[in-house]
Order: structure tokens, then C-alpha cells, then sequence
């Protein structure tokens, strides 16, 4: 969004969405408690502790002043206007961001790009923590979203969700679920049972999601004496909480796991071989006990970085920052996002496995643009494939060129 | 339904304070002579908890008379609002929630769900098996975490439990653990030094006794943030999990051994002086100087086999449950201390 022109054809363009989709824009439980906060074409400022008695006069400030970001707070205050020390905090949403910044892909390599503020030094895939170059800290980061980076969100989302469900009993209709406008999806639960957990309360439950710290020895691996001999107990397939989780992340791990991933467990040389060599037998004993006494040399101790192993294939890669923030601005479902122009938005918990981002998300679906491209991925909104572009002036639909003008990646042609 | 018996032995119960009622007991009443025993038992309860090493209030049905009980409580409420100190207060309050801890691990289960209940939790008998553990108790995990969140042991995280549909699954002991957190903090929420000044002066002579008396138990030494950063330490450059450590110490609140050995070694390796370390553990309800000395002193390497120990990786941290969660910078670094220095050399620079 560097040059002027750009800058005053996107807002004119988010002027006209909002002029005519201003009933799409989503009030939060209990608005009259939020804080809203706004970041303006104009001047790139953020304008924060705004607060508004009714959805009405939320759609009026934002059909008047046209913002290029919309967020409020997942949490409720008595003074929402206040300064942030006397809002008066009532409570707060549990919220969870998950993003495909935070989500490893092979593909991200390809499509990413950054950039050294200090000497323009330029590389591919997510920024080093210095410049080659120049030793700079700070860059400019270039990141698209691709249908393998979503579609890694997705199955992220899919892991919270049925944590959600099953392990804390918060039922479909609690659960708010949104594509974030960028690269991710946001999950929300409004729900009053939530809403007075502190910080770190939330710090827990965050590390239940992830799995972080999570030992064996508590979800059932043991080892028991009888005599001279020894025996060793672990969780089985079908326990419920983390307790089978474990067990079916840990089966999953070693129906693929490879000698060198094993050894980089820490696993004897002989030990790893077994494992790989005697796969097929592991895995049909979990229908009887499990494999916990099936490989010879393999103690408590190994099973337990086992298990860690696959209980990691289970747990959800979430934003750990955003959910223990009990202050933190989320954008608001309805409203587009400035780096896209694509919509934020809501959908059941129940569409999570079919929802198309790059379809659903579209908010500009009438005429065409012409733009100057630089550089870009392929790209695809709707059903078709767009792109890749390099320096080459091109006609557009208009949601694709928006989203290129946002990223900055194009300028508009006359 | 609770007896006169279990009220003397849970007396923070809302029908113990009924009890005291009907009695038609007040804070005049205390001074006369008839209420001797009760004023007595009142102060015995607090020179227990400053005394015993853990501190904790004894209960011996022979020997105490129930009614006594019930009543010596609240007065020693009022005696160590009273007194007006903050480690008096906190020492008081965990010497009474450890005296329940022990009573309510005995406890029949149906009577400590209903005890557990006064406190507002959702909670009920589960008695299920799963492998070789039994659970007896079914919680809701909002209560769980309330208490057990500032629990640092790995075996407390919510992860390391059993949790189904919304509630932990828990043994007698656990359960008797957790409650003894809440009523800790629930004491801690009765006593209010500003009591002090509309008290009966007798009252209040003889909380300067009990004062001058244990002088040496008591530990509450003043001093002030500023100073501990006057040796070149800066917290702004902390990391988040060094502040949250941090914050615990001056707030006097528990910290586990690895979470006491994390801080220390940060802070002598950031150039702390261990005097001023010192300083920081006074606030801690056991704390011990010449303990607290040798062990600082170890980490530093002036004792043992001389060598200096730095503070764990982050990995580690996490994985003992100190750290906090990342902000930005501690995505590029692997150690608290990196950290540090970076952010010192970004001010510097």
C-alpha cells in the first residue's frame, strides 16, 4: 500500500462494500462492553477506546469514516472508552488464533518472501532473525495465502475444535468460528463460563491444546514389578482426554516413523531397528494391551519420548500470545481486512471441513480492474486460478486486484 | 449436613459463621473473662503458624473443645487483622488451609463435595477407573484451574490430567490439595488490616504482643523495587518468564525449587548482588536466611564445586511450566539470558 493512488482506490472501493454490506458487519455479544479500535487509510494510524451503544451506530462510524482494519476487544469492560487501567475489566472471551504464520508448510518457501528494511537485502520463505547482509534485525515480510498453508489451518482449527468439544464440554453453539481474512482462522467462545478465567488459567489452556509439558507417566505409563519380572502399562487407543490422544497420536507416529526420526528421540541404534522392523506386529498389538512390552531394550523412559512424539501430532498449533492476552483487539467478523480486502468471516462450527476461504471470503464479485503487477504467486478466488505475475499489466476481477493492490504487490493502471 | 464437630474443624464454613452468630458472640465479648479460653486459643492459632516449620494450626478433638474451635477462628481473624502485616496474614492463612488439608484428606467424600460446595464449585463423585488409577471426584475444570493454575509441579498442569466434557478428574488427595488453595486465598480475603483502627484497644495490645513476641518469625523486612535495580539491572529488559518469577517473589507468592533456582541464577548472572537476591525471598512465607544465603551462594559458585550455574533454555522452561507464553522477541531466542542481553545491546545501540 505505498502509493497514494492505490491507497485512495482501495478506500473507495471498501467505501462502496460498506455502503452496501453494512448489514453483513457482526455486533459482538454485549457491544455496549467492548472496545473498538480502528486503523484509517489516511494517516496509518490506529484509532483505539472507541465504544458504541448499539450495532447501528457501529455501521454508521464505519460507512462514514471507512477504516482499512476493524477490531474489538475479546474482552467486556464497565468503561470501554477509558484508559486502558480504568476500563473497569469484566471478563473476557477465550480466543484462539490460528494462523498459517505459525504453521510450518513446505510451501511457504516458495510463495514467502522478505525484505531488510535497513539494506533491501532479499530472501524467500520467513525472515532470518538477521540480515545476511547487513546484520539488520527488521524486514519487510511478503506473505500469501496458498491452499496448502489454508488447508494446514484447517486441520489445525479441526484439532481445537474437538479438543473444544470433547475434553472441555463446550457444546457447537458456544463456539464461534471465522477465516481470519488473511492466512488463518479465528475461534471464539462467548460463553459465560469462560469469561472470568485469568491469564493464567488461560496459560493452561493453552497448554492443553498444544500438548505443551505434557508427560506419559501422567496418562497412564507405568511399569509394574511382579517378582523378578517387569511389565510395562500405557493408554489405550480409545481412553478419553489426552490420556487417548496420546495413544493415537503415538500410533500414528509409528505407523510412519522413520530410523532417523526415531533416533533423533534419543532411541538406541538396535531399539530403532526393531521398531521399524517388527512395525506391522506393534501395530495390531494395540488391540491388545498395546505395544509397551513388544520391542526388546525399550524401557518407560523411551515410550515416554514416544508417546511426547506423538502426542505432538495431536495437539493444535494455535497463536499461544493471543489467547492468553485477556486485553487483546480481534478483528470484527464482517468487516475486510486491510492487507487483503477479503471479508472476515463467521461460519458455523459445523461447516469447519467444507468452508472455502478463497470462495466464501470474496467480498468484491462484480467487474474487472486493470492493474501493473510486479510479482505474484499463483493464486486462486472462486473456481478459477489466477497468475503467476511478473511485471506485466493485466485485466483483472476485482476482488484479485484489490487483494494484489493490498499486498502491495500491483498498482492501478488508467 | 455438617455437625458441630466438623464445624470446628472447617471453621472459614459459612455455618460456622452462623454458629458464631447464634451464639450471639462479637468482638466486646471477646474481652470478657467468661471468653478467656477462646481469646487464648485465638492467639495459639496464630503462634502456631508463625512458629511450626511448615507452618500449620494443630487440631486435636481431644484436646480442643469444638466450641472453641469454632469460635477461636474468627477471632484470630481479628487478631492478625490486627497485627497489620503481610506475612503474618499470608503465614496465618496457609497454616489454616494446611490444617484443612490434612483433616479433609481423611474426609469422607460425600462431606468434602459438600464442603467443596460452599466454595462455589461445581463438583460431584465420579468413582470411575481408568488403567490403574482411580478417580473418586469429577470437577469442573474453570475451578480446577483457579486453583491449580499457580501450582508449578508437572503433575498439576491441566495437560498432565484427566479431562472429560469439562471436568478433571481427580483423587481424595488432589481434591483436598485444591481446596486447601481456596481456602487459603479465602482467608487471606478475611483478614483486612484496616480493622485495626476501629478495634478495642485491648485488642489491638494484644496483637503488639503477639508483634513484639515473635518479632524473629516475623520476616517482613521494607524495602523498595527501585533499589534492587540500582546494581545496573534492568526490568524492562526482563523476560516474560523472569517477570512473572519475579513478580512472585515480591508478592511473596510459592515458587517451586526449579522456579526459585530459574530466578536466582538469572539474576547473578545478570549481575544481581546476592545480597540483594536475599531481599527478594524475605517476602516468601518460609523463607530462611542462612538457607536461602548457602543456596544462592551455590548457584553463584562461591560454594561446592565452584561452578556457576546460568538459569535453564527456554525448552526447559517450558516444559517445567515457567514460561508465560512468548512475546515477539523470545521467538528468536533459545535462552532467557539471550534475551536479556538483547534487549539491553537494542538500548544501548
Amino acid at each position: 500500500m505505498s502509493e497514494p493512488n492505490n491507497i485512495s482506490f482501495i478506500r473507495e472501493m471498501f467505501s462502496d462494500f460498506y455502503s452496501k454490506n453494512a448489514d453483513k458487519i457482526e455486533p459482538p455479544k454485549s457491544i455496549e462492553n467492548r472496545e473498538f479500535g480502528f486503523s484509517l487509510f489516511k494517516e496509518n494510524v490506529m484509532v483505539r477506546h472507541k465504544s458504541f451503544a448499539r450495532i447501528e451506530d457501529l455501521r454508521d462510524f464505519i460507512k462514514k469514516n471507512v477504516p482499512s482494519n476493524v477490531y474489538y476487544s475479546s474482552a467486556y469492560y464497565s468503561f470501554p472508552e477509558a484508559k486502558m487501567d480504568e476500563k473497569g475489566w469484566l471478563g473476557s472471551d477465550l480466543f484462539f488464533d490460528i494462523d498459517a504464520d505459525h504453521i510450518p508448510t513446505k510451501c511457504n518457501k516458495m510463495h514467502d518472501s522478505w525484505a531488510c528494511k535497513s539494506c533491501n537485502f532479499e530472501g524467500r520463505g520467513k525472515a532470518p532473525e538477521k540480515c545476511p547482509n547487513c546484520g539488520g534485525e527488521s524486514f519487510d515480510e511478503r506473505t500469501w495465502p496458498c491452499e496448502v498453508c489454508l488447508e494446514a489451518a484447517r486441520v489445525e482449527t479441526i484439532k481445537l475444535i474437538d479438543i473444544l468439544l470433547e475434553d472441555f464440554g463446550l457444546s457447537a453453539d458456544e463456539i464461534k468460528c471465522s477465516f481470519s481474512g488473511h492466512r488463518g482462522y479465528h475461534v471464539g467462545v462467548e460463553s459465560d463460563i469462560v469469561l472470568e478465567l485469568d491469564a493464567l488459567s488461560r496459560k493452561e489452556i493453552v497448554d492443553y491444546i498444544t500438548g505443551t509439558g505434557i508427560d506419559a507417566v501422567f496418562h497412564g505409563l507405568d511399569e509394574i514389578r511382579s517378582g523378578s519380572s517387569k511389565i510395562i502399562v500405557g493408554p489405550s487407543l480409545d481412553d478419553p482426554g489426552w490420556r487417548g490422544r496420546a495413544a493415537r497420536g503415538t500410533y500414528d507416529f509409528l505407523l510412519r516413523a522413520s530410523a532417523s526420526e526415531l533416533k533423533s528421540l534419543g532411541i538406541k541404534k538396535n531399539v530403532v531397528m526393531e521398531l521399524v522392523e517388527k512395525r506391522d506386529a506393534i501395530l495390531e498389538s494395540w488391540r491388545r494391551g498395546g505395544p509397551w512390552n513388544t520391542v526388546r531394550g525399550l524401557g518407560i523412559k523411551g515410550w515416554g519420548k514416544i508417546i511426547q512424539r506423538g502426542a505432538s501430532l495431536q495437539s493444535a498449533n494455535i497463536d499461544t500470545v493471543v489467547t492468553v492476552d485477556i486485553h487483546r483487539l480481534i478483528r470484527l467478523p464482517g468487516t475486510l481486512h486491510g492487507k487483503t480486502g477479503l471479508l472476515k468471516i463467521s461460519f458455523p462450527v459445523s461447516r469447519v471441513e467444507e468452508f472455502d476461504p478463497q470462495k466464501e471470503a470474496i467480498a468484491f464479485k462484480a467487474g474487472e480492474v486493470k492493474v501493473y503487477v510486479e510479482e505474484a504467486p499463483e493464486l486462486r478466488f472462486g473456481d478459477e486460478i489466477f497468475g503467476p505475475f511478473k511485471s506485466q499489466a493485466v485485466t483483472l476481477p476485482t476482488q484479485v486486484a484489490i487483494f494484489l493492490l493490498c499486498k502491495g504487490a500491483a498498482r492501478v493502471v488508467d | 449436613m455438617l455437625t458441630l464437630s466438623d464445624l470446628a474443624k472447617y471453621p472459614f464454613l459459612p455455618e460456622a459463621a452462623e454458629e458464631v452468630k447464634r451464639l450471639d458472640f462479637s468482638i466486646e465479648s471477646l474481652l470478657q473473662p467468661d471468653y478467656a479460653p477462646i481469646l487464648h486459643r485465638a492467639e495459639e492459632r496464630i503462634v502456631e503458624a508463625l512458629t511450626k516449620s511448615p507452618p500449620e494450626v494443630s487440631y486435636d478433638p481431644r484436646r480442643h473443645n469444638e466450641n472453641v474451635e469454632v469460635l477461636s477462628f474468627p477471632a484470630a481473624i481479628i487478631l492478625v487483622s490486627a497485627v497489620a502485616s503481610d506475612y503474618v496474614k499470608k503465614r496465618f492463612a496457609l497454616a489454616e488451609a494446611r490444617r484443612a488439608y490434612n483433616l479433609l484428606k481423611v474426609e469422607d467424600e460425600e462431606k468434602i463435595v459438600e464442603i467443596a460446595k460452599r466454595f462455589g464449585w461445581r463438583i460431584r463423585l465420579a468413582g470411575i477407573s481408568l488403567g490403574l488409577e482411580k478417580f473418586d471426584f469429577a470437577l469442573h475444570f474453570v475451578d480446577y484451574l483457579r486453583n491449580a493454575s499457580s501450582f508449578h509441579e508437572k503433575g498439576w498442569k491441566l495437560v498432565n490430567r484427566l479431562v472429560i466434557r469439562g471436568e478433571v478428574y481427580l483423587s481424595k488427595q488432589d481434591v483436598a490439595r485444591l481446596l486447601q488453595e481456596e481456602i487459603r486465598r479465602y482467608i487471606e480475603s478475611k483478614i483486612d488490616p484496616k480493622m485495626r483502627s476501629i478495634l478495642p484497644e485491648e485488642i489491638v495490645e494484644r496483637a503488639n504482643s503477639i508483634r513484639k513476641g515473635y518479632a524473629e518469625n516475623i520476616r517482613e523486612e521494607p524495602f523498595n523495587i527501585e533499589s534492587l535495580f540500582s546494581s545496573g539491572v534492568e526490568s524492562d529488559f526482563l523476560p516474560p518468564c523472569m517477570k512473572e518469577l519475579y513478580g512472585a517473589l515480591l508478592a511473596g507468592r510459592h515458587l517451586p525449587h526449579i522456579g526459585r533456582f530459574t530466578i536466582t541464577a538469572f539474576l547473578l548472572n545478570i549481575g544481581m548482588d546476592p545480597n540483594l537476591i536475599i531481599d527478594l525471598f524475605r517476602k516468601s512465607a518460609d523463607f530462611n536466611e542462612r538457607m536461602t544465603r548457602y543456596q544462592i551462594e551455590h548457584i553463584a559458585g562461591q560454594r561446592g564445586s565452584g561452578t556457576k550455574y546460568v538459569p535453564p533454555k527456554c525448552d526447559t522452561l517450558q516444559t517445567h511450566g515457567l514460561c508465560p507464553g512468548m512475546d515477539d522477541l523470545c521467538k528468536r531466542v533459545r535462552h532467557p539470558l539471550t534475551y536479556y542481553l538483547r534487549k539491553k545491546k537494542r538500548r544501548a545501540g
